[in-house]
């Protein structure tokens, strides 16, 4: 209050750098109100939208507010892509999931990191009658899915060699052939 | 924390969201009164994104994707009241309709349109389907008539549909990229919106397949509103308002608030509600 007419009527912001406050007239609150980039709040302790960290410390060591980090696997036109605190990835894409969009959601495998979105994380998409009941995720990276007996295949489609009858769901079962008569 | 309330002053606003805060600026004629900028509401610990503006009750409504909620508070210094909590993913854009007393809200996580009485009961999913990142939504609520944008980066559209959910149209889905805001301008009764991909605005009679480029060339927009012969839109890249003179396609003012960071919704707070006569006037 620059009014009164003492010496201490002003007082320095209480805002990162020095940065500019004001007084809300109801309540005479101070108020940052030209925070730092990435930072907001009332004394700049929170980071915007799209950044996270914990500038003053808040919950342990102070974090300066950073962009969220989310393995180029979330999309600039989105809002609220990480959480603002802990950096919590919330809106991957590209069928990737995990804290930093790191890894392929279940049901997907391949590389999340890959430079190309065709072939970061692809459906597992395992073959119904040779896959072990109840089982349609796949290995995270090589996307083996679980093969009934003398069922092979990444997906699970086809039986082994000297064996047969994928669609009895059940596994492939021997052909038994007679070594004399077949050709291999 | 209780959050600051600070009462609108009589006359038009432009109402927009930075930063955990709504924002307003007085509106004099066509021009931004830039020095009476002031903040109506500051929330720092949630995320605001969409805003939207009740003429009847002097109401501003907002989405918040951090709680997620949607909540409200009279502009003259009522507390804020979240009016839905729960079943919400990450509620951006929002439209209220004045005559039918209800909010419109689109969902980019649930994929969504969903529809509720003011005070939020009689919630009902409006659209559940052909839905990727729905964002920007408006009422023309003396058609009753609902239109939103889709940003989806495959197959980003424009549609429509009575307020009731029926009718649902696609409108607009060529030469789209991130429609990410749609406003009514009630100078022109045209559909208009801003896309972060074309880098345009443009606007078209929504009973016409016919489009009218207003301007090209533009940053990164968000949101728009309308006054008078004015589009406001906000924009990510500038962190700015930028007024648009839709009668001869030009930048004609900006505002740029003093904290740098990202402008999210815009919407205009009318002195008084726009009677039907806005509409039978102009046809």
């Amino acid at each position: 209050d620059s009014t009164t007419g003492s010496a201490s009527d002003c007082q320095p912001c209480p805002c990162p750098g020095g940065s500019s406050c004001a007084v809300v007239p109801r309540t005479k609150e101070v108020v940052c109100t030209n925070c730092p980039l990435g930072t907001t709040g009332k004394r700049c302790e929170l980071c915007d939208d799209g950044y996270f960290g914990d500038p003053l410390g808040a919950d342990g060591a102070p974090r300066p507010c950073r962009i969220c980090e989310c393995s180029n696997n979330i999309d600039p036109n989105a809002v609220g892509n990480c959480d603002r605190l802990t950096g919590e990835c919330l809106k991957c894409i590209y069928n990737t999931g995990g804290f930093y969009c790191d890894r392929c959601q279940d049901g997907f495998y391949g590389n999340p990191l890959a430079q190309n979105p065709d072939i970061k994380c692809r459906a597992c998409s395992c073959n119904q009658y040779g896959t072990v009941k109840g089982q349609s995720g796949c290995n995270q990276v090589t996307g083996q899915c679980e093969c009934l007996p003398h069922v092979t295949e990444r997906d699970c489609s086809a039986c082994e060699p000297g064996f047969y009858n994928l669609l009895s769901g059940g596994g492939c079962e021997r052909c038994d052939c007679h070594p004399l008569g077949s050709t291999n | 924390v209780r959050p600051d309330v600070a009462p609108l002053p009589p006359g038009t606003h432009l109402l927009f969201v930075q930063s955990g805060k709504i924002e307003h600026v007085p509106l004099e004629g066509n021009s931004m009164k830039k020095s009476d900028a002031k903040t109506l509401l500051h929330i720092p610990d949630k995320v605001i994104i969409g805003v939207s503006y009740d003429c009847v009750d002097k109401t501003v409504y907002w989405t918040d994707i951090t709680g997620p909620s949607i909540s409200r508070a009279s502009i003259n210094g009522g507390e804020p009241t979240a009016i839905i909590k729960t079943e919400l993913g990450s509620p951006e854009g929002i439209a209220v309709d004045h005559l039918g007393r209800n909010i419109f809200w689109t969902d980019s996580v649930l994929n969504t349109i969903e529809v509720a009485k003011l005070d939020g009961s009689n919630r009902r999913i409006l659209f559940d389907t052909d839905l990727e990142n729905p964002r920007g939504i408006v009422a023309d609520a003396l058609k009753g008539n609902l239109y939103w944008t889709d940003w989806n980066r495959v197959a980003p559209k424009i549609e429509t549909s009575y307020m009731d959910g029926t009718n649902r149209r696609i409108l607009v889905k060529d030469d789209l990229g991130l429609p990410n805001g749609l406003t009514i301008d009630a100078y022109s009764s045209m559909l208009c919106w801003v896309d972060a991909g074309t880098k345009r605005m443009e606007c078209m009679n929504p009973s016409q397949p016919a489009r009218r480029k207003i301007v090209e060339g533009i940053q990164y927009p968000f949101g728009i509103t309308s006054y008078g012969k004015n589009i406001f839109y906000t924009d990510w890249k500038r962190d700015s308002i930028v007024a648009i003179d839709r009668t001869i396609s030009k930048e004609n003012d900006n505002f740029q608030p003093p904290k740098r960071s990202r402008l999210y919704g815009i919407t205009t707070a009318y002195s008084q509600c726009p009677q039907g006569q806005n509409y039978c006037a102009v046809n």
